[in-house]
Order: C-alpha cells, then sequence, then structure tokens
C-alpha cells in the first residue's frame, strides 16, 4: 500500500457506463463530463482545504522574524487576504493561464512549473522502465501461474505476491538497497552519468508491479478457465495452449487493460519511496521534499497534479475497456461480464 | 462376482424376499451433515501455512499485551545510562541485557518495539474497524434508500476517482500528526470498498431470485438476512478486516517516512523502521532496522496470509 | 443389423475433491449404434454428463478413468492421455454441444472466428476457404443472412441463435459422433423444439449419431431411438425407447416414468419418488436405489445386481430378473403402458 505508482491496488470495478445503452462516443463524453466534474471538485476542496491551514505555512522560517504589520503585507502580496472566493477565482485564473503559484520555501520565488518541469524526465524514465518490466515480467509470471496452478510453481508465485503485497514497500526497498549494492557492487545513490545506478531503482519500481499484474492476470485467467465458452473451446478440439492464448489469455487481459492508462501515466508521477532512497531529482521526491519543508503551495501543486494523473487515467481506462470490449456498448445491465 | 462368498451369498433363497421399506431411510441415502461455519472451519484449518500464521499472530499478540507485565522490562522511553559513567547507553548492540539492543539515545529497542506494536497494531484494528462500521452504515442507506442512490453513487465515483494515497497524504499533512488524527487519515477513503460491496448485496437481497423464492414460501426477513446473506457477508468483512490490518501499518510506515509520522515519544513500527533507516549504512547498527523489519513483516504477511485462506475456507465453492 | 460405432465397458471414474474420492460412475456399459439417436436419462447428478465427457478426454482436471474401457474406431479412448491423442478425436470425429448457449461462446469473438477456429484446425484449409465453408455451416444451422452474421459477437444473438452457433461449431468438422448435453434446457419451450428439429435435420444430412443428455422424458420420447437410464453413476437400465417406455424393468424406471405427468392415470394422484440420490463420496452397497424403494429384495442391500437380458436390445440391472425373485407387480401406469405395447406389437 501507500506508494501511488504501484498501479493496481483497486478492485476491478464494473465499467460505470455499461447502466446506459449509447454509443461509445456519448459514453467517452460521458465519462469525460464525470472526470472533468471530480477533477474541479478535487481542485476547489484541495484549494479550500489548503486556506484552513495556518498561515505560518506561507513564511518559511521567517516567521518570527517579521512584525505583525510585515506579516499583512507578505500575505496580501500572495492575495491571501482577500475573502475565500476572490482567491479561488484568481487561483483558476491562474490556473486557466497554466500557473500553479511559486514555491516559498523550498525554493523561495521559483514558479512552481519551473520546479516541475525538470523533474518529469527522470521520473518518467524510470517509470517507462519499471512500467515495461512490471508489465513483461508480470504478465508471464501470471499467465505460467493460471496455467500450473496448484503446483509448486503457482506457490512460488502467489508467496512472491503475498510477501510484495503484505509488507510494507519501505521495508523491503530499504533492504534492496542495503544489500543489493553491496552483493552487486552497485553504486547507492543515483547518478545520472552513471549508467549502473539506474539498475535498481528500476527494479525496485518494477517490484511492486509485477505482484499487482501477476496476481490479476491469474485470478481474471483462472475466473475465465472456468467459463463455459472454455469447455466448448476444448470441445472444439484446440490443444491447451491456444485454448490459454487464444481464448483466456485474451479475455483476461480486458479487465487488465482498465488499469493501463493509470499505471502508463503514473509513471510520469515516480515512485515516492525510491526516488527519495536513491536521490533520484524527480516528482516524488519532490513531494516529499515539499511536505518536510511545509511548503503548502507546492504540497497543493503537487496534490493536484497528482490527482489529475489518476483521475484522467482512470478516465482513459475506462474508454480502453469500451473500446476493446463489444458487449459494454450495448449491455444494458451494470457490468456483467 | 465370482468369489466363493458371492456365490453363497446368490444360492441363499432367503435373500430374495422383500426387504423391510423404511421411508426415513431412503432420506438418508444423500444425507449430508453439512453446515456452513463448520466447513468453513475444516477447509480453513487444511491449509497449514494458514493455521501457521494464525498461531504465530495469537502468539505475538497475546505476547504484545503480556510483555509489559514481565519482570524485568524496561520503559520504552526510559533513556539508559551507564552505571559507572552515568552516560547514555547509545547503539549497544544486542546484549543478554538488551535484547535487542538499545537506539541511538540510550532507549531500550526490546521494550520500543513491542510498544511499537502494541501502538501499530491499535491504529490498524481502529482503522479496520472504523472502516467496517462506516462502510456498512454507508453501503446500508446506499443500497436501501433508493432516492438516495443516484447521490450517493456520484460522490462514490467522485471519491474513488482520487487515488487513495494522495488523501491520506492531504488528510495527515493538515493534521498534526498523533495516532487520532493518523487514523482519520487513512479511514478517509478505506470505507469506500467496504460500502460499496455491502450496498451490492443490500440489492441482492432485494433482487435474487433466491431470496425472493425463499420470501414467497414465507421465510421472516430476518431469517433470510441470518441465513442467506449474513454468511457471505461475515466472511468478505472479516477478509476486508484481515487485509485492513496490513494496509494500514503499511501506511503508516509511508507516512512516517514522508515526514508525517508520530513523535519519536510514541513507538510505533513504522518510526522504529524509520530509525533504522537513518543509520543503516553503518553495518554494525543495521540490527536497529532489523528488527523492527522482522516483526513488522511477521506480523502484516500473517494477517494477509490468514485473511486470504479464510475468505477462500468461507467461499462455499470451496467446501466439499 | 446396425453397427456398433462407440462401446463403452465396465467405465468407472474418479474424482478426487479436497483430499477425498468421489466415485461418480461406478461400472457403466453403453452399446452406442451408428446413425442412431442415444438418449441418457437421469436426475440431476446422476453422472450422464460426467459419463459422456468422458468419450472426450474431457473430465474435469480433478477426474480420471480408474478402470473399464471406450473403444471407439478400434481404439481404447479410455486410455488416451494428454491433448495429442485427444486431438485426433475430440472435435474432430465427436463433438459436444452444452447446455447454456448464452456462456458457451467467446463473448469477445466474432462468432464467424469461433466457427472457422475449428474449420481451419481440423480440415487445414486456408482463411478464405474456411470462410466459406463457416458460411456455409451457418446456413445449415439455419442462420439467416449469414454473411453479416459472421462478424457479429454472441451479444448481438438470441439464446436460440446462440445455440444454433454452438451446434454449428460442433457439426464444423463433420464428426460421427455428436453429443448433446441438455441442448434445449435453458432455452424458451418454443425455441427448444426448433434445435430439436434442426439437430434431426442435421443428423441425416451429416450421417451423425447423436447422444442426447437429458431429464426431460418428453424430449426423449421424441427423437431417441435408444435410451439409457442412469442412476448414482450407473446404466441402470438399457433399451430401445419401445423397451423402455412400454416394457420398463427397473423399478427406478418404472418410478421414473410414473411420475411423468403425460402417462399418469386421470384422478390418480401423480406419483413422486420419495429421498434422495445416494452420496457418492461414500461406497454404495446393492442396488442403489434400493433405500427409496418400496418393494427392495432384502438382497438388494446386499449385492449389486448384474445386467440381465430382458431381450436382444434390452438389458436391466434389478434382482427382479432374477428367477428366484417373487413376481413383482409393477405400478399401474407401468401396467397400463405394457398393455398399450402388447396392444400395438401384435
Amino acid at each position: 500500500m501507500g506508494i501511488p505508482v504501484t498501479p493496481i491496488q483497486h478492485q476491478p470495478k464494473p465499467v460505470h457506463a455499461s447502466k446506459h445503452s449509447g454509443s461509445l462516443f456519448n459514453y467517452t463524453l460521458k465519462r469525460a463530463g464525470q472526470s472533468l466534474i471530480t477533477v474541479l471538485i478535487v481542485i476547489t476542496v484541495v484549494f479550500l482545504l489548503m486556506r484552513l491551514l495556518p498561515v505560518e505555512g506561507y513564511f518559511g522560517d521567517g516567521y518570527d522574524k517579521l512584525d505583525a504589520s510585515q506579516r499583512e503585507a507578505v500575505l496580501k502580496s500572495m492575495g491571501l487576504l482577500e475573502p475565500w472566493y476572490m482567491q479561488l477565482k484568481n487561483f483558476y485564473v491562474d490556473l486557466f493561464r497554466g500557473d500553479l503559484g511559486t514555491s516559498i520555501i523550498f525554493r523561495p520565488q521559483i514558479p512552481i512549473t519551473e520546479i516541475i518541469g525538470p523533474k518529469i524526465p527522470y521520473s518518467a524514465y524510470f517509470g517507462f522502465a519499471a512500467l515495461l518490466m512490471s508489465l513483461s515480467l508480470g504478465l508471464c509470471l501470471g499467465v505460467f501461474q493460471a496455467r500450473e496452478k496448484g503446483k509448486w510453481f503457482d506457490r512460488l508465485g502467489t508467496g512472491y505476491v503475498v510477501f510484495i503485497n503484505a509488507v510494507p514497500a519501505a521495508v523491503y526497498f530499504l533492504f534492496i538497497q542495503l544489500y543489493a549494492t553491496q552483493a552487486f557492487k552497485l553504486p547507492i545513490l543515483f547518478n545520472k552519468d552513471k549508467p549502473s545506478s539506474w539498475i535498481l531503482p528500476a527494479i525496485c519500481m518494477s517490484l511492486g508491479g509485477i505482484a499487482g499484474y501477476a496476481m490479476w492476470i491469474r485470478r481474471f485467467m483462472v475466473d475465465e478457465l472456468n467459463k463455459d465458452y472454455i469447455k466448448l473451446a476444448r470441445a472444439k478440439g484446440l490443444s491447451n495452449t491456444d485454448v490459454m492464448f487464444k481464448h483466456v489469455l485474451r479475455n483476461a487481459f480486458v479487465p487488465m487493460a482498465q488499469y493501463l492508462p493509470t499505471s502508463l501515466l503514473m509513471t510520469i508521477a515516480g515512485s515516492l519511496y525510491i526516488e527519495s532512497l536513491y536521490s533520484i531529482p524527480g516528482m516524488g521526491g519532490l513531494l516529499i521534499d515539499a511536505i518536510s519543508r511545509q511548503d503548502n503551495p507546492l504540497v497543493q501543486a503537487l496534490v493536484l497534479i497528482y490527482s489529475t494523473i489518476g483521475i484522467f487515467g482512470l478516465f482513459m481506462g475506462d474508454v480502453l475497456m469500451a473500446v476493446i470490449d463489444p458487449r459494454i456498448k450495448l449491455d444494458k445491465k451494470g457490468g456483467a461480464r | 462376482m465370482t468369489t466363493k462368498k458371492n456365490i453363497e451369498i446368490l444360492e441363499n433363497q432367503a435373500l430374495f424376499e422383500l426387504a423391510n421399506y423404511d421411508a426415513s431411510e431412503s432420506e438418508r441415502t444423500g444425507y449430508s451433515d453439512y453446515s456452513y461455519w463448520g466447513s468453513t472451519l475444516k477447509v480453513f484449518l487444511k491449509n497449514k501455512t494458514a493455521v501457521l500464521a494464525l498461531i504465530l499472530l495469537g502468539v505475538l499478540l497475546s505476547f504484545t499485551f503480556v510483555q509489559p507485565y514481565l519482570p524485568g522490562q524496561r520503559d520504552p522511553n526510559e533513556i539508559n545510562l551507564s552505571q559507572e559513567t552515568f552516560r547514555q547507553l547509545r547503539n549497544v548492540k544486542p546484549t543478554s541485557e538488551f535484547w535487542f539492543g538499545t537506539n541511538s539515545i540510550g532507549q531500550d529497542l526490546w521494550a520500543r518495539i513491542w510498544r511499537g506494536t502494541r501502538t501499530s497494531l491499535m491504529i490498524a484494528l481502529l482503522v479496520a474497524t472504523w472502516n467496517i462500521v462506516i462502510g456498512v452504515i454507508v453501503g446500508a442507506v446506499w443500497g436501501y434508500v433508493r432516492s438516495l442512490d443516484r447521490v450517493i453513487t456520484e460522490v462514490y465515483n467522485v471519491l474513488n476517482n482520487i487515488p487513495t494515497t494522495i488523501i491520506m497524504t492531504l488528510f495527515a499533512y493538515m493534521l498534526r500528526p498523533s495516532i487520532s488524527t493518523m487514523v482519520i487519515a487513512m479511514c478517509a477513503t478505506g470505507w469506500l470498498p467496504v460500502s460499496r460491496f455491502v450496498r451490492t448485496q443490500v440489492v441482492i437481497i432485494r433482487d435474487r431470485e433466491y431470496n425472493l423464492a425463499s420470501r414467497c414460501l414465507g421465510t421472516p426477513s430476518t431469517r433470510i438476512i441470518t441465513r442467506n446473506v449474513l454468511p457471505y457477508l461475515v466472511s468478505v468483512i472479516m477478509l476486508r478486516f484481515a487485509l485492513a490490518v496490513p494496509g494500514a501499518i503499511g501506511s503508516e510506515v509511508f507516512l512516517t517516512y514522508i515526514g508525517l509520522g508520530l513523535p519519536l515519544s510514541t513507538p510505533s513500527l513504522g518510526n522504529l523502521v524509520n530509525e533504522g533507516r537513518q543509520i543503516m549504512m553503518i553495518a554494525s547498527m543495521r540490527y536497529q532496522l532489523i528488527f523492527p523489519s522482522v516483526v513488522l513483516s511477521l506480523i502484516t504477511i500473517s494477517f494477509y496470509v490468514m485473511g486470504n485462506a479464510f475468505s477462500d475456507a468461507a467461499d462455499p465453492r470451496n467446501h466439499v | 443389423m446396425v453397427q456398433s460405432i462407440l462401446s463403452a465397458k465396465d467405465v468407472v471414474i474418479k474424482f478426487s475433491l479436497r483430499g477425498r474420492v468421489l466415485t461418480a460412475i461406478r461400472g457403466a456399459s453403453l452399446e452406442l449404434y451408428e446413425g442412431q439417436t442415444l438418449a441418457i436419462v437421469g436426475e440431476s447428478g446422476s453422472g450422464k454428463s460426467v459419463f459422456t465427457k468422458s468419450f472426450v478426454g474431457m473430465l474435469d482436471t480433478n477426474g480420471w478413468v480408474e478402470s473399464g474401457s471406450i473403444v471407439f474406431e478400434e481404439q481404447d479412448i479410455a486410455k488416451f492421455k494428454g491433448d495429442k491423442q485427444w486431438s485426433t478425436i475430440r472435435g474432430k470425429k465427436i463433438a459436444m454441444v452444452f447446455q447454456d448457449p448464452m456462456t458457451s461462446l467467446n463473448p469477445l469473438r466474432t462468432i464467424g472466428m469461433q466457427i472457422q477456429e475449428v474449420v481451419e484446425l481440423h480440415h487445414h484449409l486456408k482463411a478464405a476457404e474456411a470462410k466459406k465453408r463457416t458460411i456455409e455451416i451457418l446456413t445449415d444451422v439455419g442462420i439467416s443472412s449469414p454473411e453479416d452474421r459472421y462478424s457479429q459477437f454472441p451479444h448481438e444473438f438470441s439464446g436460440g441463435m446462440r445455440q444454433r452457433v454452438v451446434i454449428a461449431i460442433a457439426i464444423a468438422c463433420n464428426p460421427k459422433i455428436l453429443i448433446c448435453d441438455e441442448p434445449t434446457t435453458a432455452l424458451d419451450v418454443t425455441i427448444q423444439a426448433q434445435i430439436l428439429e434442426l439437430i434431426r435435420k442435421l443428423q441425416e444430412q451429416y450421417n451423425l449419431t447423436v447422444i442426447y443428455i437429458t431429464h426431460d422424458l418428453g424430449v426423449v420420447a421424441n427423437v431417441a431411438d435408444q435410451v439409457a437410464v442412469m442412476y448414482a453413476g450407473d446404466i441402470i437400465e438399457y433399451g430401445t425407447a419401445g423397451d423402455i417406455f412400454y416394457n420398463a424393468q427397473h423399478p427406478y424406471t418404472w418410478a421414473l416414468l410414473s411420475s411423468l405427468p403425460q402417462l399418469g392415470i386421470k384422478g390418480q394422484p401423480l406419483y413422486s419418488i420419495k429421498g434422495t440420490p445416494p452420496n457418492l463420496f461414500n461406497e454404495i452397497k446393492g442396488d442403489a436405489f434400493a433405500p427409496r424403494n418400496p418393494k427392495a429384495l432384502k438382497i438388494d442391500y446386499v449385492e449389486r445386481p448384474p445386467y440381465f437380458q430382458v431381450s436382444p436390445t434390452h438389458y436391466a440391472r434389478t434382482w427382479l430378473l432374477d428367477p428366484r425373485s417373487p413376481k413383482m407387480d409393477p405400478p399401474e401406469t407401468i401396467k397400463h403402458m405394457r398393455e398399450k405395447f402388447v396392444r400395438y406389437s401384435v
């Protein structure tokens, strides 16, 4: 639990659209509207919640050195003395122009977009490498587990999945950093010029994903295997391998497809733990810094970015599902599968 | 057919007489002494890993509560001083005096780990309980009150769309760290899946054919609920409860890691691991990371394994 | 004389369920004649499906054929192991149609592809030819505008239409034997007759031997040449439809027929069989039906009856056919039917 980069933690949920018949276009439109409303609600609520925090948070270390009138001047310059609805309006106007505000403590007076901009590539590189690894290895693991259901390979895989899911990520990340660096003579901290320093963080980042994909693809495949159409496919004379790949895997992949966009997008956001453990200058480490330095505008901006990415990912996932599953458009009942 | 005994039997003319027919006997041919909870228990006990996890958990839990009353235990926040030099006994490696060693200011790690386990478990159990209480209430209202269905569904969709971690982080950031704020932060979204599940169940109680049939035959609602719905509901709730514990412990570690954890004067598994992390690069002090990590992993894995084994066992499809 | 095409002898099938072993089929024997229609009847759980699944090697993974033989085309297919051996039989020589057409088709592939897959697999045709053949088959099973239907998904079909597609898949490679596992149970009554008619038509066109698995004696009376009655994993009576309907010998068959409303005598209450079928986890001693049979003999509890021959086409497993048994009067309904039988055969 805990790190937003681990893609598959939610229960597979029935697709909202299935309640309403209609074309794919209408569905996409409706779902887009829903997501947009969610984003607006989140932005508004987060912004208002942040206003409830004590104003000290906007001064950094200098709070005690200032007298009351100076404090007021600072607050005024930041627009914090206006009524809340005006502040909200200003915030939206700025947001519309692509301005997320300025940092106050982490890097005072620097626009947040400028702080985040150079960090995105690092998170994206690692995220992408981790995504590729977790997808390929996770799917392989899950498929073979489903094929070998109940045998030792399946048990081994299940053991791995249980371990990764049960033990908090921070704990095994620490031990990997501690012992793997020694065992394989790998650098302990990230250095963008040293290729060997890329290996461990990328592997660590994919561990959760591998477990997640393996678990779900195994579960979906086992579910599919018990269905009647598999009996018929076997009665047709198809070999086990054909049944597995042409029917089971294909169908089991459909519910998985829902999560792909989320994990793809979350790669940009990076992993909070890994980036800070290995000192990778990415987005995930930034959130931790911002929190520990109590830089309110930066925290606010990052929370907004993360939630927007998450919401957008779910939206894309639902649309992707509707595209690849021919039933969803016409089914009138909810989420029947 | 060909054995000697068989031939003897076949030659016995007396056998070709009508046997006594007992109508109740005919019912017994297919008789089964199936009972739901009995079978659940039986299937659960067959899973050796789960039984091991249960025993381990039982021992760990009871020890956590007994430990402070054992003789010769130290206070987890007491700073131990050397008897000769009166200096703090910092980073003492495990000895017969300090079983798990001491930390960087001379506090007994053994005592801190057990107090920390208690704190973390308390948080976890509170979170699990609250998630289920809120989830069941919201889910029941959601399912029963048809006029509220649309509203709650939309609210659910909004909340469910936001990454859980972000909501939790935001809550923890806004409230100052303490046990209760931590519980609130973790409960902020934890009840969502429970409420969804309960709502589905309520709808099923209303509409599933076998329940309608049962109702048509005059079965009172209370009996339908206790017999048809509750067993399944209870087993899934137990699963959620069991999985909420490793989840909450993980969240606690996470919040501590990003700097929103409990103060060091309230030892918890989260801040013990975090403390250990800060000095893990010194090989001789790694025990401060290893001991809490091992205890923590044992607890989370046990809960996870047990929860899953129980939900497998509670699934009637796995009953013979 | 009709030729035997498949012959099963003393087949025992077991399953292991969570460490316990269940005997699903207890030494059943069966003779299947070419071009004929056999109906296997029996209540749920009597082992009808399991028995026929063993003809195509489709027992669930926890089940196995313990002993006995199933001879088809001079091979003992009961000894078959693994996909490779079965691929010469399954789908190609012996095909199956399942009960529920709503779930029998892969929801994510077009029905055309699902039929074509079989055609390509067994006939080794190129895609274009295979498609042509697929459309022919669709026409054969009575689907109108097959070119358009070819690229549609299962959810765009009604239940009856889906069952036609399932049948199309089954006959796609000219099998010798078609096993229909309750093919009409999940369908509307009006559709049921259509499907039965379709299978009859295809049977002639493709020269099929058909096995129906059903608990609907109405269907049996309509379609069957031969009837096998199953109880608790055993075939307890076997004969032509006439033998079974008009000259039944086993008390279970009597009970089964007596509980048919159509055969009931006006003014008399309808018969129903008391009790429940035996638990297959327990060892069954003697005649499995004895505990539910008000007129069971003592020996029924001691020793399992062998097959007694009633006529060249008619066998039954009941001690009542032993010369030492007391003369037992069948129930009214059966007597009634026998009288009819005598009248007809004269």
